[in-house]
């Protein structure tokens, strides 16, 4: 169960980010989790909602969006999603596939309330 | 009330990427190829690290990570014959990178040839964390049924060879090397495929060439083009 230490991580940067962005109570978190990131996103939902507790005081919702796995054919450049594992490219069958989407655990976007407009925080 | 939303659009792990990364660099640089092993339990990890060694005594040098859950007995049976540390996740399911290199200081960082690091039996959770890896292999015993690249198409397609192991049993199991290597082939295509059985050592000679050959093509040829001819 690797989830929670993938959590422990997403939350660490997510309050870098807003401590860096001048602070705030921190409502949403979006993450994007690829069907090839060896995720289980009800495992980390779980994690999430355990972990969340301890480092916020408020409510803070994750919004998991779940993605297909997508690859490019390295030798004609044929984009495709992968289907059932098949890492073969449907246009020439013969070229080594490079994924370009899927395989990661993505922190898409924050959504921060503060009791003031920030002004001048960012350099 | 004021809300904002931040956009941020990057990879949770980008920094332990990047640590291992630059890890992998050091290593690849004075002349050690890192090899993480992955396996489900009892596949035969460390008997064919002991064939390994044996292969190699006197010849290549080589040092093992072992990563266990509680216990230090595949350690032990190692110890005889190679440098080797325990790394204990005290129950955790993969290793770290962290972990890796507290391994590495134990053992003195030794410029050994090849160093393995012997992952925790598990195929999920390790495949997601880079150890600083030149080369990923995954085990299969014959013992374990045919079906697994299916079940863990991360594992499979991150590793770039598969070491069916226990070849010896193949007569009693229900179990077709021609069907696992299909199935993985269609996740990996450039997958290595490689048959071996500690016991009678058959495959051992094969499997020390691959790493040699791996060590040839990642560490010699990279950063020694000039020496060593
Ligand atoms: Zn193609």
């Amino acid at each position: 169960m690797h989830e929670r230490s993938l959590v422990q991580t997403l939350l660490n940067q997510v309050q870098q980010i807003v401590a860096d962005d001048g602070g705030g109570v921190v409502k949403e978190i979006q993450v994007q989790v690829g069907d090839l990131s060896g995720v289980e996103p009800l495992l980390f939902e779980s994690a999430f909602t355990e972990l969340a507790r301890e480092w916020f005081p408020q409510e803070c919702r994750l919004v998991l969006d779940i993605v297909p796995v997508k690859a490019e054919c390295r030798l004609c450049g044929q984009c495709f999603e992968v289907q059932d594992n098949e890492f073969l490219c449907p246009a020439c069958g013969t070229g080594p596939v490079e994924v370009i989407q899927g395989d990661q655990v993505k922190l898409m976007s924050i959504t921060v309330d503060s009791e003031n407009s920030v002004s001048g925080a960012k350099s | 009330m004021n809300t904002r939303v931040l956009s941020v659009r990057r990879d949770i792990q980008a920094e332990q990427k990047a640590d291992a990364a630059a890890e992998r660099e050091r290593l690849g640089r004075r002349g050690t190829l890192v090899i993480n092993l992955l396996s489900s339990p009892g596949s035969g990890k460390t008997s064919l690290l002991e064939a390994t060694a044996r292969h190699w005594a006197g010849r290549r040098s080589m040092a093992v990570l072992v990563g266990d859950l509680e216990t230090d007995r595949d350690a032990q049976r190692l110890a005889p014959l190679v440098p080797v540390a325990q790394l204990t996740t005290g129950g955790a399911c993969h290793l770290e990178l962290p972990l890796v290199q507290r391994g590495l200081q134990a053992l003195g960082d030794p410029a050994v040839d090849f160093l393995f690091i012997e992952n925790v039996g598990n195929l999920v959770c390790p495949a997601s964390h880079d150890l600083a890896e030149h080369l990923r292999v995954v085990l299969i015993s014959t013992t374990e049924g045919d079906d697994k690249p299916g079940k863990y198409p991360k594992m499979f397609r991150t590793s770039q060879a598969m070491v069916v192991t226990k070849q010896d049993l193949l007569p009693h199991v229900p179990f077709s090397i021609e069907a696992v290597t299909e199935d993985a082939l269609k996740i990996q295509p450039e997958l290595n495929v490689l048959t071996t059985c500690a016991i009678d050592n058959s495959g051992i000679q094969e499997w020390c060439e691959f790493l040699e050959q791996q060590y040839q093509e990642k560490i010699e040829s990279v950063y020694e083009p000039a020496g060593n001819q």
